[in-house]
């Protein structure tokens, strides 16, 4: 089936997504048929206003939209995961060699299908996911080196082992406690002389291997980071912590949502250049959720514009700044402030996103479109290619139709 | 930062996940103890334990059931101090002394058995009924409305009526009625914490369900359980006093309620030791048990744990 196949370098591939939520109004259309794919080692942009489904979409990757209420309706995420030795996670080992890299694809599978047991090697290992606010997103119970220590027992018991010199041990109590499965009489094991120092040994190789990890997001002194609270760390060191945890294990697919709104803009500079930099060291794919367009002019190679559940406008980063189609992302950059705009002249799309209840069967940027003609509030435009690498949902400048299209001319913008 | 060793070669250094856990208790501890009233809470508790624990040698144990009060019918209606009964006899002449610390053992048994039972069971199904949600959540949450819908105190009077008059009775009435109040505090909290990014966070590392549970939300939800369940150490003693005052307790049992009963029939006629010292016994204790909840629930404040 080569319609089925993946291009060697597609690393996922979202296949008209609908993502539903119920509620007491009626059904929300929250993400309405979204197409896009990712690249190896690419970063790809995905903007939008409040509520348009970027999250959702982004979530819906690792499978953690809230079901119920929440229902997908329609729609695959297909994924291909690069095979990695799971004793060495790549750096080439007894086992493996040296050809531990990423070179060899796994099989492919729809992460929407899989199963739960499936998804959770899949989850940490081959995705993994940076949120918005780092405050929340760390257990104010556990310490920073037990809540990065789960990341390594779930996924490199192996190599943990093989670093703690018990590369050959059968005490099943031991392997339980590597791979976090500890039964309720293993602590009672685990006590035992032998047994605890065992453990301990586990226990320091973990240590080794998440200050490793924390090393590598320039954290200051590590090592006295591990027995430290979430609370007594800065914004920008939580929001370290969570990215080396992220990156703990070499995933090739990081969702960042938003990971910068919650940071001051200094800190905000070094974190987007830790990320850069990590994710070329490593070839990860980034999918890069933001409503900053600035930012994301920046960083990304690709971008794609979400309006009201669906993407409007998707293409290189290039050609969307320097030819925005769609008359939304226009609206978008007008909105970001520059140093050309003399002061008081900031301009905004007018009106709000609807509401996504039971949509129309128009376009859904009508009625806040300034180029708007009758045509618009009667069909439905589909993402069209207007050059090899872009493409927009909107029926401007299309000269195929045979009603009266509309078009940027008496600029605005 | 310099190379960590790559293999085999580790030292173990000390067990700082262990250190770490003994640091927060200490620290915990300091916190408890910066506030005074806390500390007199903690001194009256102190008090009555070791007056619990040291009762066969504060006074001579009954034979052969030591929980039965003594009767010594040659001395009936003593005020204190007289033919040695420190804190005078009953009109049955039971020791009120004899009373009070024995008494304090009965009423360690009620709360630890009440609320230890209604805490657990009240942790387990309130997680159920917040973790699984849905109809499970719907059916658990309106039994337990059907039991808050009684007040406490009716409710357990009601019960312990039905089994009849026994210790243990009311000790299976109290407990019936106070596990809800746990399942739906416990119900509130796990609902509020699933809602958190680090549960989200600890589902993307590909923790499963159960540790997620244990680590990320059970620690985190505990707080007001214990407080709830220190407040209720004392307010179960409260209640239980009630029903033994009110006779749904067996007769002559060395119990604080019990002893008041006894005596209030003398108060009118002068005789307000029977009474008055038991009495006070169950407001101490009271008072002593909602002093360190308060504490408590300050000082596991995860916001001020910096000050």
């Amino acid at each position: 089936m080569p319609n089925n196949q993946f291009e060697n370098n597609v690393l996922a591939k979202v296949k008209d997504l609908k993502v539903h939520f119920n509620s007491k109004r009626g059904v929300v259309h929250a993400v309405d048929g979204v197409d896009f794919e990712i690249l190896n080692g690419e970063t790809l942009g995905l903007v939008g206003e409040t509520g348009c489904g970027k999250s959702v979409t982004g979530r819906s990757f690792l499978r953690l939209l809230p079901i119920p209420p929440g229902i997908i309706k329609d729609g695959a995420v297909n994924f291909k995961a690069n095979l990695v030795c799971t004793r060495c996670s790549g750096k080439g080992c007894s086992e493996c060699g040296k050809s531990g890299h990423k070179t060899e694809k796994g099989e492919q599978v729809d992460l929407l299908k899989i199963s739960d047991t499936r998804m959770r090697e899949i989850r940490g290992d081959r995705i993994a996911m940076i949120f918005q606010d780092p405050g929340k997103a760390l257990n104010p119970t556990l310490t920073v080196g037990a809540q990065m220590a789960e990341v390594f027992l779930q996924h490199r018991s192996l190599e943990i082992l093989d670093m703690a010199g018990l590369g050959q041990i059968k005490n099943k109590a031991i392997l339980r406690f590597a791979n976090q499965d500890v039964k309720v009489f293993d602590k009672i094991l685990l006590l035992l002389p032998k047994a605890r120092k065992q453990k301990l040994k586990v226990q320091e190789a973990v240590k080794i291997m998440v200050s490793k990890a924390l090393s590598e997001t320039q954290v200051p002194n590590p090592l006295k980071l591990l027995d430290r609270f979430p609370h007594e760390l800065s914004g920008g060191m939580r929001q370290r912590v969570m990215i080396a945890q992220a990156l703990a294990c070499n995933p090739d697919l990081l969702i960042a949502d938003e990971p910068t709104t919650a940071l001051d803009v200094t800190v905000e500079a070094r974190i987007l250049e830790l990320i850069r930099e990590l994710q070329l060291k490593r070839r990860t794919s980034v999918l890069y959720i933001s409503h900053d367009l600035s930012l994301v002019r920046r960083i990304c190679d690709r971008v794609a514009v979400m309006y009201a559940g669906r993407i409007v406008e998707i293409g290189k980063a290039e050609e969307i700044f320097a030819n925005p189609s769609h008359p939304y992302t226009r609206g978008l950059m007008a909105a970001v402030p520059s140093n050309g705009i003399p002061r008081g002249s900031l301009s905004a799309i007018k009106g709000t996103v609807p509401e996504l209840i039971d949509p129309p069967d128009s376009c859904r940027f009508s009625g806040r479109c300034p180029y708007e003609v009758n045509g618009c509030r009667v069909n439905d435009p589909k993402l069209r290619k207007i050059t090899e690498s872009h493409s927009v949902a909107c029926f401007i400048n299309d000269a195929s139709l045979s009603w009266c299209a509309p078009s940027f001319e008496g600029e605005r913008v | 930062m310099t190379n960590p060793p790559q293999s085999s070669n580790i030292t173990i250094t000390k067990d700082s996940a262990f250190s770490v856990k003994i640091n927060r208790f200490l620290a915990l501890l300091q916190r408890l103890l910066s506030n005074p009233t806390t500390v007199i809470g903690l001194i009256i508790i102190g008090l009555m334990l070791s007056m619990a624990i040291f009762a066969p040698w504060i006074t001579t144990a009954n034979i052969p059931d030591p929980y039965q009060m003594p009767r010594d019918w040659g001395a009936v209606r003593k005020p204190p101090g007289e033919m040695g009964y420190l804190l005078g006899t009953t009109n049955e002449g039971g020791d009120v002394f004899y009373g009070i610390v024995w008494g304090s053992r009965t009423s360690l048994q009620l709360s630890i058995y009440v609320v230890g039972s209604t805490m657990i069971i009240g942790t387990i199904i309130g997680s159920i009924a917040g973790l699984l949600g849905g109809w499970v959540d719907e059916v658990l949450m309106r039994i337990v409305d059907v039991f808050l819908s009684i007040p406490e105190l009716i409710f357990a009077l009601a019960i312990a009526a039905v089994l009849g008059p026994s210790f243990t009775n009311i000790i299976i009435a109290l407990s019936l009625v106070i596990w809800v109040k746990y399942a739906r505090i416990m119900r509130a909290q796990v609902l509020q914490i699933k809602q958190n990014d680090f549960v989200d966070a600890a589902r993307i590392v590909g923790d499963s369900k159960f540790n997620i549970y244990i680590k990320d939300i059970l620690p985190n939800a505990v707080t007001p359980v214990t407080v709830q369940a220190t407040l209720d150490m004392g307010n179960v003693v409260l209640i239980g006093a009630t029903l033994s005052f009110i006779g749904l307790s067996e007769a002559g049992i060395a119990e604080w309620g019990v002893l008041v009963s006894e005596g209030q029939a003398g108060i009118a006629s002068g005789r307000w030791w029977a009474s008055t010292f038991p009495g006070l016994m169950i407001f101490l204790w009271a008072l002593a048990f909602n002093l360190l909840g308060d504490g408590l629930r300050d000082a596991l404040d995860p916001r001020l744990e910096d000050r």
